[in-house]
């Protein structure tokens, strides 16, 4: 699934991410805050997950 | 809003003791030093006695400690001095913004931090200069020493203050007179050899800064340093307590919290944690409406919108974040009142 965050200010698309994940195994994050990729990094060490940068603003969210 | 009644930012007023000293340090240390009136007289040994102080709490001699009024022209004195056209600059992803401006000045190298919060300092070479930030002002934690570094060292001391343990071989070194509750617009800085630092300033005579230096002020942050380091001595021991029990509260009490460093890494008296989920405006806000005054490394309690590039850099949570600075003065009862209301307001948030 697409998550479409951009515009939103940080912590939302952490919060609207996670919310998402409840339901699905991966989803494709779009943000442009500048605190979404320190906070992607420390968010999926703290609750076992990972993500790769696809484009600029644009993450591949997974469970590990 | 309630008024405050628990301070943990990290200003604090003037030390009383420095306060009740200022009305005379103006009536006695008006006149210029360097001129041969009985008043300059005058000045010049109150400048001394200054000095003397500053030498035997900062652990530098007299003959190279310097009294400039702005912190940041200090990191530009300390590095910019120091280096050479074929010199590399190091410094720390954690560093303060004063030092990557200075950064940008020259060809630099950012060394990496981990989650730490340490950098590995490289070997360099004799001509190569290191920032070496002694205590990080946002996560209280501690640098090793540079012992492998090769070149000259800039101690930024600016957070660790009177508590600064200088590395065995140092080239420069700045210290600010908030870090001991004294009076802004005085900065200490010392040079270790004259002989390695050239001004980078426009400058005409010996003097390294020409600004208005005040020495009232001066004499004031003496007065401090000497009361704040007799306080901070007598309390290590309840700040240290104070900080283990914020910690294992933070860890037990309230989930998905986020801590800087450890109780070893760390000095007793600040401390940086994020909340998962948190809004950190409107935690601040909710706090201040409690009576608890903090601060926060967050992008929407900023300035610029930018998140903290010291979390950033450490890999911590950026959103949610708190800093706390327990002073000399606080005490069990608020740090209890604080993070029963704190599990409160989060939990409210995340709802």
């Amino acid at each position: 699934m697409e998550l479409n965050c951009l515009g939103m200010r940080c912590p939302l698309p952490i919060i609207k991410l996670a919310k998402a994940l409840s339901s699905e195994s991966e989803v494709t994050l779009l943000s442009d805050d500048p605190a979404t990729l320190p906070d992607l990094i420390a968010w999926s060490r703290m609750t076992k997950h990972q993500f790769a940068l696809l484009d600029t603003n644009k993450y591949l969210v997974k469970k590990l | 809003m309630g008024s405050i009644t628990s301070r943990f930012q990290s200003e604090a007023p003037l030390h009383p003791a420095a306060r009740a000293f200022l009305a005379d340090a103006f009536d006695r240390g008006w006149a210029d030093p360097s001129k041969f009136h009985a008043e300059s007289r005058r000045t010049a040994i109150l400048l001394n006695e200054a000095k003397e102080l500053f030498s035997s709490h900062l652990g530098v001699r007299t003959s190279q400690i310097e009294f400039i009024s702005d912190p940041a022209l200090g990191f530009h004195l300390g590095i910019s001095g120091l280096l050479r056209d074929d010199s590399t600059f190091f410094y720390s992803a954690v560093d303060r913004s004063e030092v990557f401006a200075v950064a940008a000045l020259h060809g630099s190298e950012s060394l990496p931090v981990t989650l730490t919060g340490t950098a590995q300092y490289p070997q360099g070479a004799p001509h190569d200069v290191l920032a070496w930030q002694a205590v990080n002002g946002e996560t209280g934690i501690v640098s090793a020493h540079p012992s492998n570094f090769a070149g000259r060292i800039f101690v930024d001391a600016t957070s660790s203050g009177a508590q600064t343990s200088l590395p065995e071989r140092w080239s420069t070194a700045l210290w600010s007179s908030r870090s001991w509750e004294g009076p802004a617009g005085v900065s200490a800085f010392a040079i270790c050899d004259r002989a390695t630092w050239r001004n980078p300033l426009p400058h005409f005579d010996q003097r390294i800064s020409s600004s208005d230096l005040s020495i009232p002020l001066v004499m004031a942050s003496a007065i401090a340093l000497e009361a704040h380091s007799r306080d901070y001595e007598q309390n290590r021991a309840t700040l240290s307590s104070l900080n283990s029990r914020i910690r294992e509260f933070l860890m037990n009490e309230i989930s998905d919290v986020d801590i800087a460093g450890t109780l070893a890494s760390t000095v007793p008296q600040l401390l940086s944690f994020s909340c998962l989920y948190i809004d950190a405006e409107r935690l601040v806000n909710e706090l201040e409406g409690h009576g608890f005054s903090v601060d926060s490394g967050s992008a929407c309690s900023s300035a610029n919108m930018e998140p903290s590039h010291v979390l950033a850099a450490m890999g911590l949570l950026t959103h949610g974040n708190i800093r706390m600075t327990l002073h000399n003065a606080t005490n069990v009862e608020e740090v209890e009142r604080f993070l029963h209301t704190l599990k409160m307001i989060v939990e409210d948030l995340r709802e």
